[in-house]
């Protein structure tokens, strides 16, 4: 009798009552929502007891009107049973910068990019991860642009690729950004507000 | 924002003391990220003894456009243009990976018709022998086959020309959209994928008969690369490079989507791990591929090529111009788009480079709040170490090609 997603789902809230946060159906995928203390130990059981053994993705969700900040979602797949489950961790209290997740790089060892991904594109750490770097933004990169207080224009800084040093020293700051809000969202704030006349690459100018 | 140290990128030792005392002399090179057989622009940091590669690094994100970042100010339908361009050498399959997951977070998943399944199915297989036809060209071009790189674009072209014929476009089609297809099939398709279906067979064999038992390629390829196929499914490795590593998992077989189920085809194997074997699983796919394609046309059903839903397709020119209601509906679809409701879903599907998995957030909104694309290349080039690492230099080469990787996907 091969394991189905909604009997681990089941088998889990039994092993940890005191870690499973809330359990989910929607559109028949099924979702545990784990407090991150216990993240490393439920992953290990579901990747040795009940053979886990697929790591598809590891990715994040920004919710920033939301405390906890952040949703780290892992897609697990069992290669053995065909059944696919998601895991989610919410982190990120008011006001911090980097929230820290146990990392799982010792139960997949595939979860080495995509933490590194998420950690360059959220800022979320991994502890206990052994090369905790950027990875598709360059290295000298200060900020993480897939949080929803990052601009989708960027920020009003000369653009580094046209020969000249970014000063990093500045603090880009959100600018004037607006949040999204589910009824409407206002983008390109901050390329409206550039000078049209402006050359590329130089400070900006009032 | 406080400001961060810049990271310290690589520490690699400049020379390693042996257990007698002596010293290996170890040169660390970079290859690419202009490098031929790099597949675009992945750099590989090698730290080499003679010709020994003792460390590989590879260092990804040059082809970084932030699509995911760009998916959330597009509407739902907008967003589909940007899957084209992961891998840009089979969009029709991220397509039909991004549609299908947007149909299940609407929830009209049973009311896509047997003609609709039938064309997208038909349609990822022509593309699945495009891609790999790409990857086999450039991957025996790498390792001095030139002319296997000139038959290969001579039968893709053909392909191209089928979609062309279907939606005027050779390569960004975006045909297969959410809710069904962006137009009907002309009446000249069939007789264009049956003269390519009939001439496939023959030409395949010409490949075969180039490479297969080719003594420079075997020589080049066995015992080469090898990736286990633990060290496979720990490290998230999916598509022909897991099932080169004798591992039959195939998500077109473990979760049909599309009706995949109604069709009857195989999953080849290797059975070593190497660059030969996935050599193999690639080119007995695309007969498999071939085999699907004539079953769907065959079988193709007749039918409406979009779903009835004014909600999410936009209802037939005559009733717009005779329907108020067909016309507000029109009206709202191209200046706002559908809303799903609250909640999130993964698809995932089989690519012709892996697993390709689409995970959306919707928030209620029309558009989506998080597009994560879970890209087959991504996980698969992370393995690219565990193949190279001990080998020669020359190998690397020939280890690149085998895993065909896309940069496009992989930095998204």
């Amino acid at each position: 009798m091969a394991l189905t997603a909604a009997a681990t789902v089941s088998l889990v809230k039994e092993k940890f009552p005191q870690a499973v946060l809330e359990t989910v159906e929607f559109r028949d995928e099924q979702t545990i929502v784990l407090q991150p203390e216990f993240l490393t130990g439920v992953c290990a059981y579901l990747q040795k007891n009940l053979r886990y053994n697929f790591l598809s993705t590891i990715t994040a969700v920004d919710w920033p009107e939301r405390v906890p900040r952040f949703d780290v979602v892992y897609q697990l797949l069992s290669l053995p049973n065909r059944c696919e489950l998601r895991l989610k961790v919410r982190v990120g209290e008011k006001g911090e910068e980097h929230p820290s997740v146990p990392s799982v790089c010792a139960i997949w060892p595939g979860a080495n990019w995509y933490e590194r991904e998420v950690y360059d594109l959220f800022g979320i750490t991994f502890a206990g991860h052994p090369d905790l770097r950027r990875i598709l933004m360059p290295p000298d990169w200060t900020t993480h642009p897939l949080r929803k207080d990052y601009p989708l224009t960027g920020f009003d800084l000369p653009e580094p690729h046209w020969g000249g040093q970014v000063p990093y020293t500045l603090d880009p700051g959100v600018g004037d950004q607006t949040l999204r809000t589910p009824d409407g969202r206002e983008l390109n704030e901050g390329r409206s507000s550039l000078n049209p006349n402006q050359e590329p690459g130089t400070p900006r100018r009032e | 924002m406080q400001k961060q140290e810049i990271a310290t990128q690589y520490t690699l030792e400049e020379s390693q003391p042996l257990e007698d005392g002596q010293h290996m002399d170890t040169m660390t090179i970079n290859m690419g990220p202009q490098h031929p057989s790099t597949h675009g622009v992945l750099r590989l940091i090698l730290t080499i003894n003679g010709e020994t590669v003792l460390k590989a690094v590879p260092d990804i994100g040059f082809l970084h456009t932030g699509i995911e970042k760009t998916a959330e100010a597009k509407s739902y339908h907008q967003a589909l243009v940007l899957t084209d361009r992961m891998d840009y050498l089979a969009p029709l399959n991220n397509n039909l990976g991004y549609s299908l997951a947007v149909e299940k977070l609407l929830g009209i998943e049973d009311e896509i018709s047997e003609k609709i399944k039938y064309v997208r199915v038909a349609l990822a297989e022509l593309q699945r022998i495009a891609s790999h036809l790409v990857w086999l060209g450039t991957h025996a071009l790498d390792l001095g086959a030139m002319s296997v790189f000139l038959y290969c674009f001579r039968e893709r072209e053909m392909i191209l020309d089928i979609f062309e014929e279907i939606s005027g476009v050779r390569m960004m089609t975006s045909y297969i959209c959410p809710g069904g297809l962006q137009a009907d099939l002309t009446p000249d398709f069939e007789k264009k994928v049956r003269a390519f279906t009939k001439i496939f067979p023959a030409r395949l064999r010409e490949y075969h008969d180039l490479l297969t038992n080719n003594q420079l390629w075997i020589e080049r390829t066995k015992g080469v690369g090898v990736l286990s196929a633990e060290d496979a499914i720990a490290y998230g490795v999916s598509g022909p490079t897991l099932r080169g590593s004798n591992v039959v998992w195939d998500i077109r077989k473990a979760f049909p989507y599309s009706g995949y189920e109604k069709f009857d085809f195989d999953i080849p194997v290797g059975s070593n791990g190497d660059v030969y074997d996935r050599y193999l699983v690639r080119m007995l796919e695309m007969q498999e591929s071939l085999k699907i394609v004539n079953q769907a046309m065959d079988g193709m059903p007749a039918g409406p090529y979009r779903v009835a839903n004014p909600k999410v397709a936009p209802p037939p020119k005559w009733q717009i111009t005779g329907s108020m209601e067909a016309l507000i509906h029109h009206f709202k679809l191209f200046t706002e788009g559908y809303r799903p409701p609250k909640g999130e879903v993964f698809v995932r599907t089989e690519a012709p480079k892996g697993e390709l998995g689409f995970y959306i957030v919707s928030d209620g909104s029309a558009k989506p709040y998080r597009m994560h694309v879970r890209a087959p290349s991504f996980a698969n080039l992370e393995a690219l170490p565990l193949m190279v690492e001990g080998g020669l230099l020359s190998d690397v080469v020939a280890a690149i090609g085998s895993i065909d990787i896309v940069l496009g996907e992989v930095d998204r």
